[in-house]
């Protein structure tokens, strides 16, 4: 199966990062896609863009952005529209994700994936700014699941039916990420295994996989490591759900050489493999 | 219970709580947040979880932010916080961002404000040195970003008419800078890059130097007085011809040989400062 807009498995990527650049020019390592931090390459006309057309050049890229603010109350920010579409434009990027979430309002950006209340205002309010952007971009937004902190009393529905019908009713991607179900559910104590089970697989064009940090009392979203084997034992769910799909390993903190990195995503192929869902073995 | 407030009155709450500079039991006390959700309300915004009360959740997000911020000035401002130190430097951002917080999609231009914050914020030690590398350092991200165009080739300059040269103007690329200083900024700086511990004092001891880009990497040039004034005047576009006669004059008895002149214009040029000349 593969998912709706026959977007592309691109196979397994890693995020293109600063502490990379050389050992990507110079040794055109074996790595099947990049993932391009969109807002890392706007405003500026220097080295970084310079790189990014060789990378482009070479492997295929996706977009993926922290500051769209899809859910912001705020207007949507023109300027940054027509710059994410110049540069999806620029790296023929098969395809442009964000998150969903809010990142300010009252013209300030605190640079924080902020999380949705999931009711009814807050759904429609998002929907329509989705269809916006992807009308804009003329091509369908893809959004990533948050990972997340708080719950706010006010939500009417969980997580995964509020992701659902906002990509049911705005007609747009998903980007799943296995290792913020695994925080959230860690942190909000739901089942991560409903979640997985309840997104739309038809319309997942994309994998995140990433290690994270248990700080005991709750989990952040650090991705400096390793993925422990629930998270994975999540991506063989899902993957077995929507079949071969683009998968991306993030790692932006301490971020080692990039054999590393790439052997970690690597294992993402021995997850594949597994002909069955496991039972659930995933826990504190 | 749900106490009602619309995604707009959520989202400034929770903004006001997560920048807030002090703790987060005193952001969700402030003001700006209490206007929309009153501290005594909190419980029935978040929830708790089994592990963390709803001031602790949303704490996760509060501690976070100055982080950010954090990282991303002390990217620009590298040299700046040694300086400073990693106390004073925080201190500094909390009281930054504050002041200047983001409106942009985009964290590069962060920092924009920086110097000039310096110059009136409170327990900045050595100030004027503080404000002078904090300049160089702007000057120095600035010009990582800006736009690239390709320096005159020496064949370009070669092909030049020579009785062209006394009018022609030139015009540097746009990654330029010229900067006067009260103090060895850039041998401070250097000294911070190279994890050299012999660092220059903070004593006032004039300095000039050029921050430009060439080949996509961001030099840094230092330059005597005399240099750098008559690269002040060409790059403010005033004819060749006029700008040297008017550096062969300064300086009196000091003031350079055309000689040195023309060993200085082959070096800036070599090096990539000029974008075109327009004779």
């Amino acid at each position: 199966m593969s998912n709706r807009w026959r977007l592309p498995d691109l196979g397994i990527g890693i995020g293109l990062r600063t502490v990379h650049f050389g050992h990507i020019l110079g040794k055109n390592p074996p790595v099947d896609w990049f993932e391009v931090l969109s807002e890392n390459f706007m405003n500026t006309g220097g080295r970084p863009m310079h790189i990014l057309d060789q990378v482009a050049e070479r492997y295929p890229v996706a977009l993926h952005g922290v500051s769209l603010g899809i859910g912001n109350k705020d207007p949507l920010n023109r300027e940054h529209l027509q710059n994410l579409k110049d540069l999806a434009k620029r790296t023929r990027a098969h395809w442009v994700s964000d998150h969903l979430c809010w990142t300010g309002i009252l013209g300030r950006n605190t640079h924080d994936l902020l999380p949705m209340p999931y009711t009814e205002e807050a759904l429609s309010h998002t929907v329509e700014r989705v269809k916006q952007v992807s009308d804009f971009l003329e091509r369908p937004l893809v959004l990533e699941n948050p990972s997340s902190y708080v719950e706010f009393v006010a939500s009417t529905m969980p997580e995964w039916e509020f992701l659902s019908r906002l990509a049911e009713d705005a007609d747009c991607g998903l980007l799943l990420d296995v290792n913020n179900v695994y925080v959230s559910s860690f942190n909000h104590g739901f089942d991560p295994d409903v979640y997985i089970d309840r997104v739309p697989a038809d319309r997942v064009v994309q994998y995140h996989v990433a290690g994270h940090t248990n700080k005991g009392t709750h989990i952040i979203d650090t991705h400096s490591d390793h993925a422990i084997e629930a998270v994975w034992t999540l991506y063989r769910r899902a993957w077995a759900r929507t079949g071969a799909t683009a998968t991306l390993y993030e790692w932006d903190e301490n971020i080692p050489e990039l054999e590393v990195v790439h052997s970690e995503a690597l294992k993402a192929r021995a997850w594949r493999e597994e002909p069955e869902v496991a039972a659930p073995t995933h826990g504190a | 219970m749900a106490l009602e407030t619309p995604l707009d009155g959520l989202q400034r709450w929770m903004q006001a709580v997560v920048v807030h500079p002090g703790t987060t039991d005193e952001a969700v006390a402030s003001p700006d947040a209490q206007r929309e959700v009153p501290a005594e309300a909190l419980g029935e915004v978040i929830l708790p979880s089994p592990t963390l009360s709803p001031v602790e959740r949303v704490g996760v997000y509060h501690d976070m932010y100055l982080l950010r911020m954090h990282d991303c000035l002390a990217g620009d401002y590298e040299a700046l916080k040694h300086f400073l130190g990693d106390r004073g430097f925080i201190d500094l951002v909390r009281d930054y961002v504050k002041q200047h917080p983001s409106r942009s999609y985009s964290l590069n231009r962060l920092g924009d404000h920086l110097p000039e914050f310096l110059e009136t914020a409170s327990g900045i030690r050595r100030r004027g040195f503080s404000v002078d590398l904090a300049r160089l350092e702007r000057a120095v991200a600035r010009v990582f970003d800006a736009p690239e165009m390709p320096p005159l080739s020496e064949a370009a300059l070669a092909a030049i008419p020579e009785a062209a040269w006394e009018g022609a103007r030139l015009r540097t690329v746009p990654g330029f800078e010229l900067l006067s200083f009260r103090y060895p900024v850039n041998a401070y700086l250097q000294t911070v890059r190279d994890d050299d511990h012999d660092h220059p004092k903070p004593r006032v001891r004039s300095s000039w130097a050029a921050v430009y880009r060439h080949d996509y990497s961001v030099w840094r040039l230092d330059l005597t007085r005399p240099e750098h004034d008559l690269l002040r005047d060409l790059s403010s576009g005033q004819p060749l011809g006029a700008a040297t006669a008017t550096a062969l004059k300064r300086g009196g008895r000091r003031a350079p040989k055309e000689d040195d002149l023309f060993a200085w214009f082959r070096r800036w040029a070599s090096g990539g400062m000029f974008a075109t000349v327009d004779l």
